[in-house]
């Protein structure tokens, strides 16, 4: 075991595309653990998605062995947390297993709304929080400006902060001379009763579950029996260790404040709940660790298998997802129009495009997604009240005494010539203006209160092209607000698809049924027969297209010479044909659900 | 097939893909050469014999009851050289007395000398590519004849003794019109062939078409819709019966060479991309001339894909071809080859009834309607999927 004062545990906190990743990169090369050769970029965005899209998904840890300026080595645990909004949850945990946090922020963009939302999280949690300044080699950095910001708006020292390029290996040392200085070293005492706090698990098809651990208080080793202490779930430890950027390295055993993995031929996913403390039975702790708070998903959708056979894989898919990402929530639920699926639970609309693309890539499986939703609040007349996820559970009109949506509060930050740009969008999408402060001359945060409801869908992309690309959004759900709600229903030949249905504010009804029908026109095949395509509210129609009739698809010569590629041609247009999904008549293929859902790209 | 058969021997169909043509209509994604040099020719002409005297050994149990030599152009190739070939496939197979052996012919290669030789060796049936009565419609899309060349080779064709003539047609080509679609095929009806295919234009990728088809005028699928339908009705009420989607004939004038393609016949392709189906096995010649000689007389490899075609395949295949013709499927038939219940097929087929587009006869057959031709592909996929659900 590693001595106390030569632990230092820290996470690394940004907005996005602050230069996060990269830093930790450089970090992991400064400490030689990565081998030059086998360098990628962002090491610890491991999976593919992550690179592609430039951010980190998943929190990972790592350690580092660190020969620093006072001659000792110390054991430096790198905790990555992702950079979106969504994920402020998985942040939370990450956080809750450091003594300390390094907050980069990027010299020439300088404190943005998720820097703030960040910095209060790892203020909360009880963490030092150290400024890095970022991208100083770009030619529009201004450091000193930028570190001003940073001690008028956040309140921490800033003067002294080292001033780096990430990207470009610039003043590495210096943020690692500054951990050891200082971020605390942790504290604990080794003989009491063993608690640790599980902040991230990964499912490995060869050990189980390996869970990823910081050690509060006691010590564990290989053949300890352990106790999940909110689940009561018992194990017989298999193998303690650490994390390097390779792999997992096994060792004797792992004490307080220490970082590292156990696994314990954990077979049952929901035996390891992220936030849960981990005890002996032999010697087992009174309280369990605080900081843990339940997730709580503001995005719901359906989930279905293309290919309706395809139930079963996307379950077990499901399952092991849920493993990795306990902010997902999924259960059972059969549509009429698309048979069985799920209904997800989404912390927001990256998150649930991630989870889908993932379920699609990893798991090899073709989704039908609808259109996501939030969490309705419906007092009936009798007085019950119901939290509505899901459209189809929606109550009839006359039954209903009050409906309520859920509420968020928003922070917008831009450069002050994109005022009135975010207070149009904001108006638009039903917000109501709370107050405006200057965070310098030039920039100017704003809050808003508006329904979650209007930034799930588009609202992030819509903020960033009105803003060129400056204005950055943070949120938190301050709870539920009356609202005159409607729900809307998707008619194709006559008949209601149930999975098109959803709920929407009264005043937005028109324009978006209008605009799903022409969507579903231009997205459904033409069939033998022409498709009327409407859509109502409570039987009453309000918008309507025609899909005109199919008259010609024939392949007007057949002979010898081609029949094998006529042959091929047939195929593939039975293949697309077993990919769509029938209604009563009409087959309606996935895209078209992908088209309702990105209504607003044009 | 009930077609002729002498001592139990299966009827085979054989193809001759002769891709030398004087010039590329602008439509056409058939695999052909402009280059006319004699070594060409000669190569093509000594690779195709050798090919098919090699083949002809392997196929003792058949008696070829069809010869198709289509193209490219094969009266361009010239008479002497489609002399050449035919009687290498009667020395090579045994080919049935009654054998009806067609080649295809453009109006600007169609001298008398050719047509009295070939007709000398035992051609009966010319297939011409007239197209269009419009000469300024055939000449944008590049062939290179006027209808007046049609008319007088058709007339030709005749005084040389063919009594089994088939017209190539097409619509929706660029700049015409329904009327003047209408018209053509009145027209063409003067001529009084036995029979007349009718096309509608498809943009090939690839072709030069393809390119600038938005220049072009082109009918819209409602339109050509339009044009085969009332093409259904003229040709009707001239006395021709529609007997495949693009296909209308006099009585008992069918192209039984192509029927076998709809049917499941058996047929051996020689020459440059031909393709054939023969012995269970479908297999696609390589399409380029060049490989083609060099490999042939190499005693190289030729086939580009051979494939086992499984019972099921066969299973698709037979509603794909059949329900190009008016004879339909035939439940019983399919359940007894196929060993599959035709039942959840029955039940679709029942509801294109319903919609106009398929008929049952009086003996249990389904076939589509002229409307059901022309949405024929996407009742065929359709009706794919039940069959792979079942």
């Amino acid at each position: 075991m590693t001595e106390l004062s030569k632990i230092r545990n820290f996470s690394i906190i940004a907005h996005i595309d602050h230069g996060k990743s990269t830093l930790a990169d450089r970090l992991l090369e400064e400490c030689d653990a990565v081998d030059n050769r086998q360098k990628e970029q962002q090491i610890l965005d491991s999976m593919d998605l992550e690179r592609e899209r430039g951010i980190t998904i998943k929190a990972t840890a790592v350690q580092l062995s660190y020969t620093a300026d006072d001659g000792e080595t110390y054991a430096l645990n790198l905790i990555d947390t992702p950079g979106h909004v969504d994920f402020n949850y998985e942040v939370s945990r990450s956080l809750a297993a450091c003594e300390g946090a390094i907050l980069v922020v990027d010299a020439s963009q300088g404190v943005e709304a998720q820097t703030l939302a960040n910095t209060y999280l790892a203020i909360d949690a009880g963490l030092e929080v150290l400024p890095v300044i970022n991208k100083i080699d770009l030619p529009s950095a201004r450091p000193k400006e930028v570190k001003a910001e940073v001690e008028d708006i956040i309140g921490i020292p800033a003067e002294d902060s080292p001033e780096i390029s990430a990207k470009n290996g610039i003043n590495i040392h210096s943020v690692l001379e500054m951990i050891v200085k200082d971020v605390p070293a942790p504290e604990g005492d080794r003989e009491a009763p063993l608690q640790a706090l599980i902040f991230d698990s990964q499912y490995d098809s060869y050990r189980g579950v390996v869970v990823y651990t910081r050690i509060k208080a006691g010590t564990v080793r290989a053949g300890q029996d352990i106790k999940m202490m909110s689940t009561g779930a018992i194990y017989k430890v298999v193998e303690v260790g650490t994390m390097s950027p390779y792999g997992l390295i096994p060792r004797e055993e792992l004490g307080a404040g220490e970082v590292g993995y156990i696994t314990a031929s954990i077979k049952t996913i929901a035996d390891t709940q992220v936030g849960d403390t981990i005890t002996t039975l032999e010697n087992p702790a009174k309280e369990v660790l605080p900081g843990y708070r339940p997730v709580q998903p503001m995005v719901y959708s359906g989930v279905y298998p293309a290919d309706g056979a395809k139930y079963q894989d996307l379950r077990e898919a499901l399952e092991k997802l849920k493993l990795n990402d306990a902010s997902m929530s999924y259960e059972l639920e059969s549509s009429i129009a698309l048979g069985f699926g799920f209904r997800c639970g989404f912390l927001g609309l990256l998150h649930m495009e991630i989870i889908q693309e993932r379920l699609e890539r990893e798991y090899n499986l073709d989704l039908i997604t609808t259109a996501p939703n939030v969490v309705y609040r419906v007092t009936k007349n009798d007085g019950t009240v119901l939290m509505v996820d899901n459209p189809l559970d929606y109550p009839d009109p006359m039954e209903i005494q009050l409906a309520e949506e859920p509420y968020v509060k928003i922070s917008l930050i831009a450069p002050q010539d994109y005022v009135g740009n975010m207070m149009d969008l904001a108006t638009s999408r039903r917000g109501e203006f709370k107050d405006m402060v200057y965070l310098d001359a030039n920039r100017v945060e704003l809050h808003y209160e508006m329904p979650l409801n209007e930034i799930i869908y588009d609202f992030f992309d819509a903020l960033k092209s009105r803003t060129r690309g400056y204005g950055s959004l943070d949120y938190e759900l301050i709870g539920y607000r009356p609202s005159r709600l409607v729900k809307l229903d998707i008619l194709l030949n006559g008949d209601v698809v149930d999975a098109l249905s959803f709920i929407l504010f009264a005043d937005n009804a028109y324009p978006r049924a209008r605009k799903i029908c022409e969507k579903l026109k231009d997205n459904i095949p033409r069939a033998q027969f022409e498709i009327p395509v409407q859509a109502a509210i409570g039987g009453k129609i309000i918008a309507r297209e025609t899909i005109k009739a199919l008259r010609k698809d024939v392949l007007a010569k057949c002979y010898g010479g081609d029949i094998t590629r006529k042959k091929k041609l047939l195929e593939k247009q039975k293949e697309g044909k077993k990919r769509m999904r029938t209604f009563g008549t009409v087959s309606v293929p996935s895209e078209a659900f992908m088209a309702v859902l990105k209504l607003d790209e044009d | 097939m009930p077609f002729l058969t002498r001592n139990h021997k299966t009827p085979l169909g054989i193809y001759i893909h002769v891709p030398f043509c004087r010039s590329k209509c602008q439509y056409c994604d058939f695999y052909s050469v402009t280059d006319r040099s004699d070594k060409l020719l000669d190569g093509y002409l000594e690779a195709v014999c050798t090919h098919i005297r090699e083949a002809g050994a392997l196929a003792p149990g058949y008696l070829v009851d069809t010869v198709y030599f289509g193209g490219g152009t094969p009266s361009f190739f010239g008479a002497e050289g489609l002399a050449i070939i035919l009687s290498v496939i009667r020395k090579s197979f045994d080919v049935s007395r009654n054998a009806e052996i067609t080649f295809e012919a453009n109006p600007d290669s169609v001298s008398d000398k050719l047509l009295k030789r070939l007709r000398g060796e035992g051609f009966n049936r010319v297939s011409l590519g007239i197209q269009c009565d419009n000469d300024e419609i055939l000449k944008k899309i590049g062939r290179p004849h006027t209808y007046e060349q049609a008319e007088a080779a058709f007339k030709r064709i005749r005084k040389a003794g063919f009594r089994n003539v088939s017209v190539d047609l097409m619509y929706g080509l660029p700049g015409q019109t329904l009327t003047a679609w209408e018209n053509t095929l009145r027209n063409v009806l003067q001529l009084n062939p036995e029979h007349i295919s009718c096309y509608g234009l498809k943009v090939e990728e690839g072709t030069p078409l393809y390119e600038y088809q938005q220049y072009c005028d082109l009918a819209d699928d409602d339109t050509q819709a339009d044009m085969y339908l009332s093409a259904v009705q003229i040709l009707r009420s001239f006395g021709y019966r529609q007997y495949e989607i693009s296909n209308f004939c006099k009585k008992g004038q069918v192209s039984r060479h192509n029927l076998k393609y709809w049917t499941g016949g058996e047929f051996l392709g020689f020459g440059p991309n031909a393709s054939s189906d023969f012995a269970g096995q479908q297999f696609t010649i390589v399409r380029d001339l060049h490989t083609y000689v060099e490999q042939i007389l190499s005693g190289g490899q030729v086939l580009q894909e051979v494939h086992d075609v499984p019972s099921r395949e066969r299973a698709g295949e037979y509603l794909m071809f059949r329900l190009r013709i008016a004879s339909g499927v035939d439940p019983q038939e399919y359940e007894k080859q196929f060993l599959l219940p035709f039942a959840p097929l029955e039940k679709t087929m029942e509801k294109f009834r319903q919609q106009g587009l398929a008929q049952k006869t009086y003996d249990g057959r389904w076939h589509l309607t002229p409307e059901g031709f022309l949405v024929s592909n996407t009742i065929i996929s359709d009706l794919l999927v039940i069959q792979e659900r079942t």
